[in-house]
């Protein structure tokens, strides 16, 4: 029995090496790689180093655009689509699937620019009151992304508490601390290249893992076929799915339904299914609110500000 | 609804991985410690974006629910860390966060960073504001001037010029 599992065990395991083979050496992640180092390059030159000249700012911020365009619309790997065999030229940002209309598809690629393209400026502004409000502005593509996504309150939400509440408190603090703008710390970055580096990495680990990962669930037949093949008709029987058919609740605030109410399912869901982490959160803004009362109302007192103050306050 | 958004739910996954590495970037990269906070708010931005995609595409509300509680998280960790920024500020007059290294572990280098460039580059240009309109007379009939208010002086001032346009 063991050796029978073993045995198994070792043929998974060189299936998983050769897969690992194929997505490594294969085609798209070499693009998806060059684009993306493309963007990091251009995001290197934009952020502040300490420069004379705006020109490499100006350069790098085309740089970017470019592999953002590139990356919406340029030919990246070819997926034989479902209805005909017939190979189509699809994007990894561009889906030509029939189900969805040109509407949402331009709407979707619109605010997907704007929210990368306000966040690119946002970590490369000189000045700290520019990145809140292209902070805000990246907040405000995001509500309508969760609008193509028919998530209206989480919209409404995102503008009213991250865009009317805490990017107000930013602005707040910023002209409490630095009102004259900008400072010297502002034009520099600390290790510029090795954190584009980093992002370069981690983007492409992340973009390349989705792809992967979307295309083998993407085709239906695939998996089925697999399965054949090693004799089983069943669906995967893996860890995940076992755990989802367990895990799946009887309520029905569980699903959404958009015959009723949007607010109406949320809710009942929020205080349904996730009712205990609802106070959870109800007493973790509370100790926020007090924290932050506490530590600000310490310097209003003028005391030294040692920790053997806070110390004394707190066993006070 | 749970079929129908196979590929935009991979639209979606991969404008969060993006929004999330240009939080990091930024995280890594700046030194203001308010730049740097908002980064992590940008990073939990992308992630509220790839819960809100896989809502659509299973069909259930978790998503969203993760999303209103990563919302309620994120006001609770800005009210804290902006308290905690002003505590800082007061000690340090500054916001960069090379001024607080020694917060670090014991016995690593200092880190070598670039230095401040002392020359001020005037990338901003502020707006001038012409003078428009009349200074509203005060009940006790002194003639109201232009003098601003933290430079009292006792010598009278002529009246305050008035120019539209």
């Amino acid at each position: 029995m063991s050796l029978l599992a073993q045995i198994d065990g070792v043929v998974a395991m060189a299936d998983i090496v050769t897969a690992t083979k194929s997505v490594l050496f294969s085609d798209v992640l070499a693009r998806v790689a060059a684009l993306l180092a493309l963007g990091g390059v251009g995001i290197y030159l934009m952020l502040p180093r300490g420069e004379k000249n705006r020109s490499q700012r100006w350069l790098g911020g085309g740089m970017a655009t470019v592999a953002l365009v590139l990356f919406a619309t340029a030919f990246v790997s070819p997926v034989v689509s479902q209805d005909g065999g017939r190979t189509l030229p699809i994007t990894l940002l561009w889906p030509l699937d029939k189900e969805i209309d040109d509407a949402t598809c331009w709407t979707f690629h619109l605010l997907a620019a704007l929210s990368l393209a306000s966040a690119a400026m946002m970590i490369s502004s000189r000045n700290p009151v520019y990145s809140a409000l292209w902070f805000a502005m990246v907040l405000l593509a995001n509500s309508g992304l969760y609008l193509v996504q028919k998530a209206e309150f989480l919209a409404a939400a995102t503008i009213i508490v991250y865009a009317g509440a805490i990017i107000v408190t930013f602005l707040f603090v910023i002209m409490l601390a630095q009102p004259q703008g900008t400072a010297g710390y502002d034009r520099v970055s600390r290790e510029p290249l090795l954190a584009c580096l980093a992002g370069i990495a981690l983007s492409t680990a992340l973009v390349g893992a989705i792809h992967f990962a979307s295309k083998v669930e993407s085709t239906p037949g695939a998996a089925v076929a697999a399965n054949q093949g090693r004799g089983t008709a069943t669906p995967p029987d893996t860890i995940v799915t076992k755990h989802l058919a367990q895990s799946e609740p009887a309520s029905k605030s569980w699903k959404i339904d958009h015959e009723r109410g949007h607010v109406l399912g949320l809710g009942r869901s929020l205080f349904l299914d996730h009712f205990l982490s609802v106070e959870v959160v109800g007493i973790l803004l509370l100790v926020a609110v007090v924290g932050a009362m506490l530590i600000t109302s310490h310097i209003q007192r003028g005391t030294p500000q040692t920790t053997g103050s806070m110390g004394d306050r707190a066993s006070t | 609804m749970s079929e129908s958004y196979p590929a935009i739910l991979n639209n979606y996954l991969i404008v969060g991985a993006l929004l999330f590495t240009l939080g990091l970037i930024g995280f890594l990269a700046r030194r203001n410690l308010i730049v740097i906070f908002l980064c992590a708010e940008l990073m939990l931005q992308g992630v509220s974006v790839t819960l809100v995609g896989f809502s659509a595409h299973h069909g259930t509300w978790a998503g969203q629910v993760f999303t209103i509680f990563s919302l309620a998280i994120a006001a609770a960790e800005a009210g804290i860390a902006l308290a905690l920024f002003v505590v800082l500020f007061r000690r340090g007059m500054s916001l960069d966060v090379s001024l607080w290294q020694d917060l670090r572990e014991e016995n690593l280098p200092p880190a070598d960073e670039a230095p401040v460039p002392d020359e001020q580059i005037d990338e901003q240009q502020w707006p001038h504001l012409t003078v428009a309109g009349h200074l509203p007379a005060r009940a006790d009939g002194i003639q109201p001037t232009a003098t601003p208010l933290s430079k009292p002086t006792s010598q009278p001032q002529r009246p305050v010029e008035v120019s539209r346009g």
